[in-house]
């Protein structure tokens, strides 16, 4: 019953998407043109990339509130070994192992230790950030090189898509076809359903667990490197609230907080989704207190609405069943 | 001899009118375009210092006949501000008059602004010196230096120019307040030579409130706990000179405060002598000479070049080094004048 | 005698307390100040609004739900009262309205979380930020100023009793009534059931939802009369206020025993998990650690702290109230 309607949302999501695009595009001019949707698919790049390995967390019935502080944290490395001599590329893998570290301490403390991931996240939130600011203390770096800042907020020749739209859709690639169509994918459900099951039937769960904590780790710090070229400096105060906008993508996106249930393209659907309808809100001059009603509307939608499928199709087959 | 000159005369009115007639929606100020769309974006809408930003660009729009919008993020970060940039560039404004919530995180927009055709102008916090290009030029209120040393002086001129003193700052990475703050350090050893910092260092001494009402609270609080014997406290932020005058009052702490603050928010503890001076500048002028500065720029009579000057309103102001143009010295504001001050902003 | 002191021992609130009065004690070397007076009185009156939210925040927490629109809720109320007040209103119509707002909140939470049985983060996630944007709406760029405060809550805010804060009486009082509610009273007991074995509570004849929705109830109730509290310790509301709170609220009750995983921890431990947080903080300074450090120094503390509550509660009687031997 419960895959059914997983199906169900997914298909829900996708036609949101659609209809937003649909509508934004009659109810202002500015909508649908290339340079708005390249603005778009820029504005979401960091958050969808994130989002990528928070759902399989989420899944596996765990959450990270401290994916923020890592991007920032990644940020503020890069900018801090950039400032002090290492070549922008050094910097940038640099970057890219804090974040890994970072996942990690995470999973260490979640696994290992047996704390809950919901309280040690707002700890680890707290110590990540107070990490930029021991980093790079108040001052930004911002003279970053300018071939990669072209990267950050250029487009691809040729086409109207933004350079990050490349690690985005390979990362998004290799998360769909691992999740749905792999052992790890299946594994992490399993997890998530029943823990105790799945350890019994052989899952190494400690050892997933660490793994996927490491990956959201990762991908926060990747998603800290499209930021940093996109905002051209390191700031110890970057993306603060972004883990609520990636949580409330996930969840949009029909994977259940409870764990066990979703699927990788209803959150990408989710996360464009959000994309979209905020341009749209933008452009017809909606001001910036309804954009965050309509945020929190809409992810009240995204649990109510499902729900109510629920109860109207139990009543349905009660019904049913009675007149037998 | 009259009949000619009545001619003439009835020539002069009949051109006259023709003139106006076919000047298109006749120039409300001359040298500038009319009809301009222009975009007036604080750090953050919900912040009442741009509210009365805006009042000041408000005017000057109506005085030049553009249609002016105010928008902008709820919370005051590159990242968000960039967000409205972008509703700029789509809907295709004439104008940007902007307060750089990041002094880096918006300049690679700005530049696709920019390329848009916009006209972009800072006024009350600019981008950093390294991307000038990005804007024609910045209307900031005074000189860095200015602002910090006048600072220093007031809270001298409180304490009798003995003690320590301590700063409530806004953000750590606020690039104003910390230009304001670098200018107090020599300044304070310079001048007065019986004061000192707190923490040995300007440095040491700078607490940092967010420009957060609670965390400039606790703040103040912990500078009292940690250092009993402060003598003032200057708070170059409204957010953290009025959090600091409403505690000190609850407290009946000794320490003398002043800083930068709006004078409708401090007239009650002005006037009840919790604060002997605060100063400000008036952030209404801001928003009206960026406005006059962004649309002379848009109409191609103004280059924004160091050294060239432009008419904003009545007066004249010029483009000084970067291409800042400086308002002027603050206001300060005591017990004399607070009651005028508090009805206008 | 001995059970006695073995009980003592196993009592789930005393590890956090040890770490307040080693915390305490740490502070006060550093610097003496803050063993005088002022230094209770500083300590006590920047826990205070913590300390109540995290007294509502416990009747959630134990049902292994939670509520994250606290902190927009006791913004907005403080906004409110403030606004009202200067409009003229009397000081309990102010009231009135801070506990219908916070009444309505609660309701919805307590609706959709209790009878739609859907889950309570994203619930209060959601209405968190629709009550943040309502607010940032209602409020504009307006500040509530001193004199737009209402004269008893003013009076709160600046007084003690006897040298204690009455804000901080404040928390204290509501701390007591709720801990004796919550283990005297057969309703409110069962909320440590339904967090311990949600299915075993509705065997057992437990009304869950109703117990539920009435904790989300009062949570809400709790954050809206709460505004008073934030009003009266800064003296001054805005579009911002309260941004942020919850997470700090969640810490002091994660730190205090309150476990997230549900059925464990009291109101008490709640209000030292929040006095313990304040003082790690005030001990920072104290101690001269730079500021760019007091962030990442105030997260490992956290972190350690959970984890000491965690690695002392498989080694000690939990008080749960079913009363486990």
């Amino acid at each position: 019953m419960k895959k059914k309607y997983t199906f169900g949302w997914d298909q829900g999501v996708t036609a949101f998407l659609a209809i937003t695009v649909v509508v934004g595009s009659f109810v202002s001019e500015y909508f649908a043109n290339f340079d708005n949707l390249s603005f778009v698919i820029q504005d979401i790049a960091e958050i969808a990339i994130i989002a990528l390995a928070m759902t399989y967390l989420i899944i596996a019935g765990e959450i990270d509130l401290s994916v923020a502080s890592i991007l920032s944290l990644t940020s503020a490395t890069i900018g801090f070994l950039f400032r002090n001599g290492t070549s922008f590329e050094m910097a940038i893998v640099g970057g890219l192992l804090v974040g890994l570290l970072c996942g990690l301490l995470n999973g260490y403390l979640v696994t290992v230790v047996g704390l809950p991931s919901l309280a040690v996240t707002i700890g680890t939130l707290a110590l990540f950030r107070g990490l930029c600011y021991a980093l790079l203390g108040n001052e930004p770096v911002n003279e970053l090189p300018e071939n990669w800042i072209v990267l950050g907020y250029e487009n691809i020749p040729g086409t109207f898509l933004p350079w990050s739209t490349i690690p985005l859709a390979i990362l998004a690639a290799i998360a769909w076809i691992v999740l749905h169509y792999t052992r790890i994918g299946r594994w992490t459900f399993a997890i998530g359903i029943n823990p105790e099951a799945a350890k019994f039937s052989g899952i190494p769960v400690a050892r997933m667990k660490l793994g996927l904590f490491a990956m959201t780790g990762l991908m926060s710090g990747v998603a800290g490197v499209v930021y940093t070229l996109r905002f051209a400096s390191a700031s110890p105060d970057g993306a603060v609230g972004f883990e609520l906008s990636v949580i409330a993508a996930v969840l949009f996106g029909g994977v259940a907080i409870a764990g066990g249930i979703g699927t990788l393209w209803g959150v990408l659907a989710a996360v464009l989704s959000l994309g979209a309808i905020r341009s749209v809100l933008q452009l017809i001059d909606f001001s910036a207190n309804a954009l965050l009603v309509v945020s929190g509307a809409l992810l009240l939608i995204s649990v109510v609405v499902p729900r109510a499928i629920e109860i109207y199709q139990s009543r349905r087959k009660s019904a049913f069943v009675t007149k037998i | 001899m009259i009949k000619k000159l009545a001619k003439v005369a009835a020539a002069a009115i009949v051109g006259a009118l023709v003139a106006t007639a076919v000047t298109p929606a006749s120039a409300a100020v001359p040298g500038i375009k009319t009809g301009l769309k222009i975009a007036i974006m604080p750090k953050a809408v919900n912040i009442g210092y741009f509210t009365a930003w805006d009042k000041g660009a408000q005017k000057a729009c109506k005085e030049i006949g553009a249609k002016c919008t105010y928008l902008g993020p709820t919370e005051a970060t590159g990242p968000a501000q960039v967000q409205f940039i972008n509703k700029v560039i789509q809907q295709k404004y004439d104008v940007l008059v902007i307060s750089a919530a990041d002094q880096n995180a918006i300049v690679p927009s700005l530049k696709k602004a920019k390329a848009a055709g916009i006209t972009v102008v800072t006024s009350d916090a600019d981008v950093a010196a390294a991307s000038a290009s990005s804007r024609v030029v910045s209307v900031l209120p005074a000189a860095s230096d200015r602002i910090g040393t006048a600072e220093v002086d007031w809270i001298a001129e409180a304490v009798g120019k003995k003690g320590s003193i301590a700063v409530l700052s806004a953000s750590a990475t606020a690039a104003n307040q910390n230009a304001w703050i670098a200018a107090m350090g020599p300044y304070l050893t310079k001048k007065y030579p019986n004061m000192s910092w707190v923490g040995g260092t300007v440095e040491k001494s700078t607490f940092y409130g967010d420009d957060d009402a609670t965390k400039s609270t606790a703040q103040f609080a912990a500078i009292l706990s940690q250092y009993p014997d402060v003598a003032g406290i200057i708070s170059p932020t409204t957010v953290g000179v009025l959090a600091a005058a409403i505690e000190k009052k609850a407290k009946n702490a000794k320490v003398k405060v002043t800083g930068l603050g709006l004078p409708s928010q401090m007239a009650p503890y002005i006037e009840d002598g919790t604060v002997e001076k605060v100063g400000l500048w008036n952030p209404i002028d801001l928003g009206y000479v960026a406005v006059y500065a962004a649309a002379r720029a848009e109409s191609g009579t103004f280059k924004g070049t160091v050294g060239s000057s432009f008419l904003a309103g009545k007066k004249t102001y010029k483009v000084t080094k970067g291409g800042v143009v400086f308002l002027g010295d603050p206001f300060t504001f005591t017990k004399s004048n607070i009651a005028t001050f508090k009805a206008i902003y | 005698m001995k059970s006695l002191v073995t009980r003592f021992f196993r009592v789930r609130e005393l590890p956090v307390f040890i770490a307040l009065v080693i915390v305490v004690f740490i502070t006060g070397s550093a610097n003496p100040q803050f063993f005088t007076l002022s230094g209770f009185q500083d300590v006590t009156l920047g826990v205070a609004v913590v300390a109540v939210l995290a007294v509502a925040q416990t009747l959630v927490i134990v049902m292994k739900h939670i509520d994250l629109s606290v902190g927009s809720t006791i913004g907005f109320s403080a906004y409110l009262i403030g606004d009202a007040s200067s409009k003229g209103h009397g000081f309990w119509y102010c009231m009135g309205l801070a506990l219908a707002l916070g009444l309505a909140v609660g309701a919805a939470n307590g609706f959709m979380v209790a009878y739609l049985k859907l889950p309570s983060l994203v619930v209060t996630l959601g209405t968190l930020y629709i009550v943040r944007g309502v607010f940032n709406e209602v409020a504009g760029g307006n500040t509530i100023t001193e004199d737009m405060v209402p004269g008893p809550i003013n009076f709160m805010g600046l007084n003690t009793f006897f040298g204690i804060p009455y804000l901080f009486l404040v928390a204290f009082v509501l701390m007591l009534v709720v801990g004796f509610v919550m283990k005297r009273i057969r309703s409110a007991r069962d909320l440590y059931a339904i967090g311990s074995n949600l299915l075993a509570a509705e065997l057992g004849g437990i009304p869950v939802a109703r117990r539920v929705f009435l904790a989300f109830l009062a949570t809400g109730a709790v954050s809206g009369l709460a505004g008073a509290v934030l009003l009266a310790r800064f003296n001054t509301a805005a579009a911002n206020s309260g941004n942020g709170l919850e997470l700090s609220v969640v810490a002091a009750c994660v730190v205090g025993g309150v476990a997230i995983a549900g059925g464990i921890g009291t109101v008490y431990g709640a209000v030292i998990g929040a006095i313990l947080l304040q003082a790690i903080t005030m001990a920072l300074g104290a101690l001269g650690i730079p500021q760019f450090w007091q962030l990442a120094v105030n997260g490992t503390l956290l972190i350690a702290a959970i984890s000491l509550d965690r690695y002392l509660s498989t080694r000690v009687k939990p008080t749960s109230i079913m009363g486990a031997k």
